[in-house]
């Protein structure tokens, strides 16, 4: 797709979308969406990227190297927070009793862990998603 | 401490699953030996598990510290522990030969896959085993699926697309009519938790019979379908036989276990036999049971090749433990959980030695067989005491679990049981002898029978002989084991 008109319109597009993937992600606990959709919009962003400027590029931005570890990563931040629940007040995951903080409820900083484990499954999904796409259109012309 | 063992092993085999793809540009044998070290560090700790709970009792663990009705349990006890140490044991005796005979058919790059997808496997079965909740048990079974449905396809040709297409589309069948019948004890009872499930069931059994009684069905006929029980195995023959081969050693003697395992926890703990036997549920498995165990070896005998064999095979092994499940007494369990052990040994040894001549030969068809034990003496030795222990040969762990099963029968009043059972040792003896009689009897080179060393390498063959030794060993001196199953079923029931 070589239209100067649509590389200049995703050009501008792109971050807000990121950013409202964000916005989505951190506000999982407080409002709907989460980790999983937020994680979806900033993998659909990057795949609206390959569209446009090519898998080349895209590869680029985003290498397969920095995709394994994004999806190997993600999970284990995951697991990682889960295992502080178990080492402070010994069952895996807990959340308030070992020590996350409380916050005031409908705000950003509360809900203890919760917030970082979106993180965790918002990095996951979004590698996850432009890996599947770069893999089927690898696929495609091999 | 010891209570966080379980969770402990399921974080483990997950961060392996994640490490190997970081570590794809090392040498592919560090991705082993660590997977290797990871996997004796479980065994260990599950050995510590196994004794505390023998020595002390069971335990629940609760995921978050939150109450059982709202969260997450694991329950600990000595039918879960027990059977998650024996399929860890032979996991770490099937992986050992797998580190050198990947190559079956595998691509190069693909090594490290396959050992992303067997440690998310061991993480599935692990997690089948220890939870006490019906919703996860479906949420563990789906990874099963996926995980084993990516396995048969590992190899990339056309039968295997073929067979693990099938084996989704039947599977996925299973899984939503298992998934179904939790909805439907969810609406009776409100709770997901077996220990909870199984309280309200008993006090509303009478208010609302037809739910429990709908639920009981759709569950059953969900885990029959991946269990393999035998209308519904038509997916398995094609699904085993093209899998690289240890893995169908995995999936053969395991995976279709695991299944029988939550039909043991279902039937006993979740509805409790008086209910099952008062809707007559267990003739219908008996029949099932013996049907599958005269119509899998039947179908078994007309094969040529020797691993599609083995998987008819399967499903009449099946047949006996679903058989001894029916029985519904002590006896009964103890026999199907002795040959749960037993088969799974058995046709681990039989799938890892057929792979070695596949590995050294190229060949897996029964008339290629002749003369084999001339040239891998070891490896055909181990086959031919693995087939007879299906047929049930004294001296092997498939005669005590035979005899038990035998006596179970008699002591349930069901003595025509024993006809069944011999019949179907028959029809075993019908299909393996041949391939025996091939291998040690004929010879390709007359005069040509001196033992050489096994042109296999030695990480395979070393297996090999110890699930050789393991078998004899069980068939010898079964009764420790026993015993411990004996204590197994009488909690169950």
């Amino acid at each position: 797709m070589n239209d100067i008109i649509i590389k200049t319109v995703v050009r501008l597009i792109i971050p807000f979308v990121q950013i409202y993937g964000i916005y989505i992600i951190l506000h999982g606990h407080i409002s709907p969406g989460g980790g999983f959709a937020g994680g979806a919009l900033i993998g659909t962003s990057l795949v609206l990227y390959t569209l446009v400027f090519g898998i080349e590029k895209s590869k680029e931005k985003f290498s397969e190297r920095v995709s394994e570890f994004a999806e190997s990563g993600g999970i284990i931040l995951y697991i990682a927070i889960g295992l502080i629940g178990l080492f402070v007040s010994g069952s895996f995951l807990t959340n308030i009793d070992s020590g996350f903080p409380v916050g005031h409820p409908g705000t950003v900083i509360s809900g203890g862990m919760i917030p970082l484990l979106m993180i965790g499954i918002g990095i996951k999904v979004a590698s996850t998603i432009i890996t599947l796409f770069h893999a089927l259109i690898e696929e495609e012309e091999a | 401490m010891i209570i966080q063992i379980p969770v402990i092993s399921l974080v483990f085999f997950l961060l392996m699953a994640l490490i190997v793809p970081l570590f794809k540009r090392r040498n592919f044998a560090v991705t082993t030996t660590l997977g290797l070290i990871v996997l004796l560090i479980v065994w260990v700790l599950t050995v510590v598990l196994v004794r505390d709970v023998y020595l002390n009792g069971p335990f629940t663990y609760a995921f978050g510290n939150h109450e059982s009705f709202i969260g997450l349990e694991l329950l600990v006890n000595l039918f879960s522990a027990g059977f998650a140490l024996f399929m860890l044991s032979l996991i770490i005796i099937i992986y050992v030969y797998s580190t050198s005979d990947a190559t079956e058919g595998i691509a190069e790059k693909e090594y490290g896959r396959y050992y992303i997808l067997l440690f998310i496997l061991l993480f599935a079965m692990f997690g089948i085993l220890y939870t006490n909740d019906l919703f996860n048990t479906y949420v563990f079974m789906e990874i099963l699926s996926i995980t084993t449905v990516s396995i048969i396809s590992i190899k990339r040709k056309k039968e295997n697309y073929t067979a693990s297409f099938r084996y989704v589309m039947l599977n996925e069948v299973g899984s939503l009519s298992y998934l179904f019948g939790v909805a439907l004890l969810f609406m009776v009872t409100g709770h997901t938790n077996i220990d909870l499930v199984a309280a309200s069931i008993q006090s509303s059994f009478d208010d609302y019979t037809a739910n429990i009684v709908t639920a009981l069905g759709f569950m059953l006929t969900g885990i029959g379908i991946k269990a393999a029980i035998f209308p519904f195995h038509i997916w398995l023959p094609d699904a085993h036989s093209t899998a690289p081969t240890s893995s169908s050693a995995i999936l053969s003697g395991l995976v279709v276990k695991l299944y029988i395992l939550i039909m043991i926890k279902m039937l006993f703990r979740l509805f409790g036999f008086d209910i099952v036997s008062a809707m007559n549920i267990h003739i219908v498995l008996m029949m099932i049971g013996a049907f599958g165990m005269i119509m899998g070896s039947v179908f078994a005998i007309g094969q040529t090749d020797v691993k599609r064999m083995l998987g008819y095979s399967s499903i009449a092994q099946v047949g006996y433990i679903v058989l001894g499940i029916s029985l519904g007494t002590v006896l009964g369990l103890q026999a199907a959980f002795f040959h749960v052990l037993s088969h799974g040994l058995m046709k681990a040894a039989l799938f890892l030695s057929v792979g070695a001549v596949i590995y050294h030969k190229g060949v897996r068809k029964v008339k290629d067989f002749n003369g084999m034990a001339s040239e891998m003496p070891v490896v055909m030795t181990v086959f031919g005491l693995a087939a007879l222990g299906m047929i049930g040969i004294p001296l092997t762990s498939g005669f005590i679990s035979k005899l038990n099963l035998g006596l179970a029968s008699l002591d349930a009043n069901q003595g025509y049981l024993i006809i069944i059972i011999i019949v179907s040792g028959l029809l075993n003896a019908l299909y393996y002898l041949p391939i025996l009689i091939a291998a040690f009897l004929k010879s390709n080179k007359p005069g040509d029978l001196g033992l050489k060393v096994e042109p296999i390498p030695r990480l395979m063959m070393v297996p090999i002989v110890v699930l050789g030794l393991l078998i004899v060993y069980f068939g010898l001196f079964p009764n420790m084991i026993l015993s411990w199953f004996e204590e197994i079923a009488v909690v169950l029931l």
